[in-house]
């Protein structure tokens, strides 16, 4: 399946293929592309840049695809830092690097992003300790540049410390720690995860064997029974269907998650056997809310997985289970593998770690032997219930069935996604707006504290600035709306006594070298007008204390660039078209005859010496003259001044 | 990203290509441009510089590349000897010769090395360098005082022309209206004199 498409851009390759979709199937979707030279997979932490934000946004790929008119898009599940959130914040300390899920639902939690807009992978450690975060990352251990254990409810604005099982239609295994990018780390841990689960699968079992019979059996029955209910309405309306069995399924539940676990977990003891076998899942808990979420939202993620494999595994299941328990149990069974199938598809990624939690699952179900015979009986008659109702070979129907719905589930998905694709977190920008007052404050006090900033005296020959911005797939906004913002945050700055020959670049690398800050430089254009002696440039930098430190810098010290020319810098604003500008010298006759006059006025002529303009732009001629005069006398005298006052400089650089 | 010799030779060659317009009305858009000098040669682009200093109700200015140096050269030649009128009258154009540094996308210069330091308050050259910071100042005081200055001038000269103009306007109504309804033919009877019949 692996096909790399080849692409105009270079740097740019598609991974393996996932699946299709979109009404005509036009729509591609990948699970990973090489992109800038950096492998990307789903379900990485990604940066991704907008232009005038100082900090990049941070997010996960949850989705990846090309789109019929050949557009790279992925969705993004974003993370918030703590300063984006900080009105939501109060009672709560957040580490420096710490970044919040978003969560919930509502505006700010996901969106669609052109491929392009990723400026680099971010790593980010969730050490969120839940069973189906597979391997906890100790936040110590890990030099990640983030840390994630919490949520940000964007509904509600809250706080969360605990997750609903999907985030924006995502499974949260998937969010956690990615198993398949950190599958070298990883596995070193998983001995200790075993252990936890082994620990919790007995408690579970515990509860689940005091827990009445009679209400064991119900439960089966009632999951059972839905899933055979799913047989019977097999087309495109399953997923109301589903739903609605769902909310029956909920009320007589009453609470939903934790009951659900509860039945599961009962199930569970029924069958801790089989499920141990396939064993696929790093917890029993987290097996058993994917089943869950199976029953809810007939799985996600997975297209085009021939069913025959499906089937073929689970032939090999009930061959499995046959052996230990006969066939009877085998139906409950399947119902379960099947489920569980679907999440092996769904997760490819997780895989590798599948084999070592086999086996001490299956050393631990040898002690436990006792017990589940006991409950093999009353499985016995469960299964017996069954088979007179659906015989053998419906479980497999099933399977098909969920299995095809999942496609159709998927298509409606990513139908939706290809609408959702205007503007990014727009209510959340309005907060930031707030906050990052509220912060710029709080920094510029800090950064006041230490005035007592070091200069590097040594003379330094500036070279090409390290590629610092990485923002350059951003098609660059108009120089003078990035102006406009920049004077309004107060992050431009007016450079003057510049070689007037420096080009923008070479000014960015200046202050780069001088102040080690990135920025956005722009010489000033020369006129006829502008003076030889001192370029201009004006400055934005990435922060307002930036500009302001290196204006204080610039005022208390002296930055002596070659040919004996101090830096100045000031924060003087550019004008900017906003008011028509008078221009003097155009007349106009604004009598009866108006219009021809007009027409002969707007066009363009040289001017014949029989008339009375040629007289009046002789005049002109002669101002301008005068003009030119003055300047050149003014620029003289400066110069004058400028050589004598350079002259008196010891050191030459 | 240092630009090569050749991507610099070319670039001087487009500013050899290029004349520099100035005195332009803010009305005087790109197609206007192109459309009054398409008479004398082919224009290839329009940029206009933009004025973000201080200093407002600058005329524009504007880049143009022409289709060669030869043309560049007879433009300016043609610009100086007739006032040209762009967009309204009577002030003219002007053209000159375009300069490197008047490029917004010129590249880097080859092989030219840029130092910079800072300073040590010890360090002897740190007052003079003071000196030069306050120079600078006040030299861009100056020119933004200058360029007071110098629009004032022209509002006098251009108010005075309109006053001019006015004037003149309205002895021609008074000549077109004694004409037409025959006055002055009543009195060049009268005083026995020849009136040219229109």
């Amino acid at each position: 399946m692996v096909e790399e498409t080849k692409e105009k851009d270079p740097e740019f390759k598609w991974g393996k293929k996932k699946g299709f979709g979109g009404k005509k199937r036009e729509v591609i979707f990948y699970e990973s592309f090489i992109y800038d030279g950096v492998a990307y997979t789903l379900y990485d932490s990604v940066y991704l840049y907008k232009e005038d934000e100082p900090e990049p946004f941070i997010g996960k790929i949850i989705k990846i695809w090309e789109s019929g008119d050949k557009k790279k898009r992925v969705k993004v599940l974003w993370f918030f830092r703590p300063c984006e959130i900080l009105n939501f914040l109060e009672g709560y300390e957040a580490r420096e690097n710490e970044l919040f899920l978003a969560a919930g639902e509502g505006l700010g939690l996901a969106n669609v992003n052109p491929l392009e807009a990723i400026a680099g992978k971010c790593d980010v450690a969730c050490i969120l300790k839940d069973d189906r975060n597979p391997h906890p990352l100790d936040a110590g251990l890990q030099n990640a540049d983030f840390v994630c254990y919490r949520f940000f409810d964007v509904g509600k604005h809250a706080i969360l410390d605990k997750i609903e099982d999907k985030i924006a239609g995502i499974e949260v295994k998937n969010i956690f720690n990615n198993l398949y990018s950190r599958k070298l780390g990883g596995l070193s841990k998983l001995g200790l995860d075993e252990k936890e689960v082994s620990v919790k699968v007995t408690t579970s079992n515990e509860a689940a064997t005091l827990s009445s019979d009679k209400n064991n059996q119900l439960l089966v029955e009632k999951l059972d029974g839905k899933c055979f209910d799913n047989v019977d309405s097999r087309d495109k309306t399953l997923p109301q269907a589903k739903e609605k069995e769902n909310g029956v399924y909920m009320t007589s539940l009453a609470k939903q998650k934790s009951l659900a676990k509860l039945s599961h977990c009962s199930r569970d003891s029924l069958e801790m056997k089989e499920i141990s076998k396939i064993g696929g899942n790093v917890s029993i808990d987290k097996t058993l809310l994917k089943s869950k979420n199976n029953l809810e939202m007939g799985g996600h993620n997975i297209v085009g997985i021939p069913d025959r494999q499906i089937n073929k595994r689970l032939g090999e299941g009930e061959v499995y289970e046959k052996e230990k328990y006969g066939i009877s149990s085998a139906k409950i069974t399947s119902n379960v593998k099947n489920r569980r199938n679907y999440d092996e598809y769904d997760d490819v990624k997780e895989v590798p770690s599948k084999k070592p939690k086999i086996d001490t699952m299956s050393v631990k179900h040898s002690e436990k032997k006792l017990p589940d015979r006991q409950i093999n009986k009353r499985l016995g008659e469960n299964k017996a219930f069954e088979k007179e109702k659906y015989g053998a070979s419906s479980a497999r129907k099933t399977n098909n069935v969920q299995n095809r719905r999942t496609y159709y589930d998927n298509d409606d998905d990513d139908d939706d996604d290809e609408k959702e694709v205007p503007s990014k977190k727009p209510k959340i920008d309005t907060m930031h707006a707030k906050l990052a007052r509220d912060k710029l404050q709080k920094e510029s006090s800090t950064t006041s504290l230490n005035v007592e900033h070091k200069l590097d005296y040594r003379v330094m020959e500036v070279t090409q600035r390290p590629d610092v911005d990485r923002s350059k797939w951003f098609k660059p906004m108009a120089w003078e709306e990035k102006m406009k913002n920049a004077c309004e945050q107060g992050k431009l700055v007016r450079l003057e006594n510049l070689d007037p020959s420096l080009t923008s670049s070479e000014v960015q690398n200046i202050i780069w070298h001088g102040f080690e800050e990135s920025c956005t430089a722009k010489m000033i254009q020369k006129t006829a007008y502008s003076s030889p002696h001192s370029g201009q440039a004006f400055v934005i930098f990435k922060r307002k204390e930036a500009a302001e430190s290196v204006v204080r810098k610039l005022e208390e010290g002296c930055f002596l660039m070659s040919n004996g020319r101090p830096l100045v810098g000031s924060f003087e604003l550019p004008c900017l078209s906003g008011k028509k500008p008078i221009f003097y010298g155009h007349h106009a006759i604004d009598q009866p005859r108006q219009r021809e006059t007009k027409d002969a006025l707007s066009t363009s002529h040289c001017s014949q010496p029989n008339n009375i303009e040629y007289d009046m732009a002789l005049e002109w001629c002669l101002l301008q003259e005068r003009e030119d005069k003055s300047w050149r006398r003014l620029y003289q005298r400066q110069g004058e001044e400028l050589s004598k006052l350079k002259a008196k400089l010891k050191s030459k650089i | 990203m240092e630009s090569s010799a050749e991507e610099y030779a070319a670039f001087e060659e487009k500013v050899k290509r290029t004349v520099y317009l100035d005195n332009l009305s803010p009305q005087v858009t790109e197609s206007v441009i192109k459309t009054a000098l398409d008479q004398f040669a082919l224009v290839k682009s329009v940029k206009f510089i933009p004025n973000y200093l201080g200093t407002s109700s600058l005329p524009q200015c504007a880049l143009v590349e022409l289709e060669s140096a030869k043309k560049v050269k007879e433009v300016i030649a043609m610009i100086r000897q007739y006032p040209f009128m762009m967009s309204g009258m009577p002030r003219p154009v002007r053209a000159r010769p375009s300069l490197v540094e008047m490029f917004d996308d010129r590249p880097i210069k080859p092989k030219r090395k840029m130092k910079c330091c800072w300073l040590e308050q010890s360090d002897p050259d740190f007052e003079v360098a003071k000196e030069l910071k306050n120079l600078t100042r006040k030299h861009s005081a100056e020119i933004t005082l200058m360029h007071k200055v110098l629009s004032k001038e022209e509002e006098k000269l251009a108010t005075q022309q309109a006053e001019t103009l006015k004037v003149h306007y309205k002895k021609y109504r008074m000549i077109e209206s004694i004409m037409t309804d025959r006055a002055a033919h009543t009195l060049a009877r009268k005083y026995n004199m020849a009136v040219a019949d229109e």
